[in-house]
């Protein structure tokens, strides 16, 4: 059977043997991270249970500083917006 | 606007959010850059459906020295592009003066419900920080249906 990529607390509950309001603490205290979908509403990648339960998790350390460079170049690429009038007068 | 140690600080959350997902990339640096300025860029493939490559979210930004030893954030580029479903969502801040003139705003967003076929060139867009873009990101991660581009306001 293919494995499910996102849980619900409910399908963790039942995986470690505890109450979904425990998972729900877990999640809050972020021990096991979720995806916040809304308020009420969690999901959690199966990726990020095996960690758990590996207890393989990261936790946040200072990034390190990379080495001088050019400064990186964003939107390269990307079209530049046309005004409303230049692009009717295109499209005629 | 924040310090060298605060940007650190914040490019290692985003990290370990990313990797905590079972996101794969090398661990990224923050870069000084030649014009006194700072910034990274990475690119974090997520697990799941790799066909016919991985779902990817790329992040960038830029931030430019303001005063007393603190920087702004000038530019961003996040970007969520799940290649399993063929679609991308995107959050940008770049050529600022450009749009601002032409349409009022400093940001603007990219919606393709189908890869590269976009509807719009360039959605209105609201300022985010990384984390609410991954979180953007990951509430339509894996998740099939519409991305709602739609609903958006198209600037051309």
């Amino acid at each position: 059977m293919q494995k499910k990529p996102f849980l619900t607390p409910a399908d963790i509950a039942l995986e470690l043997d505890i109450s979904t309001s425990t998972v729900l603490r877990k999640i809050h205290a972020q021990e096991i991270p979720a995806i916040v979908v809304s308020e009420r509403i969690y999901r959690i990648p199966a990726a990020s249970f095996e960690l758990y339960k590996a207890g393989r998790l990261k936790r946040a350390q200072p990034a390190p500083l990379g080495r001088p460079r050019p400064r990186h170049r964003i939107g390269e690429g990307e079209s530049k917006p046309v005004a409303a009038g230049v692009a009717a007068l295109r499209r005629a | 606007m924040a310090t060298i140690p605060e940007l650190r600080g914040y490019l290692g959350d985003l990290s370990a959010i990313l990797w905590n997902f079972g996101a794969v990339f090398p661990t990224p640096t923050l870069d000084p850059y030649d014009d006194g300025s700072y910034g990274f860029e990475f690119s974090a493939l997520l697990p799941g459906s790799a066909a016919p490559k991985p779902a990817m979210i790329k992040m960038m930004e830029t931030w430019e020295p303001a005063r007393a030893g603190r920087y702004a954030q000038v530019e961003y580029e996040y970007d969520f592009v799940e290649y399993p479903l063929d679609r991308r969502r995107a959050f940008h801040r770049h050529d600022e003066e450009d749009f601002l003139r032409e349409f009022g705003v400093a940001v603007h967003e990219h919606c393709e419900e189908v890869l590269k076929k976009p509807a719009c060139d360039h959605y209105m867009g609201l300022p985010i920080d990384g984390y609410g873009a991954i979180q953007r990101f990951t509430i339509l991660w894996g998740q099939p249906g519409p991305l709602g581009c739609s609903a958006l306001r198209c600037m051309q």
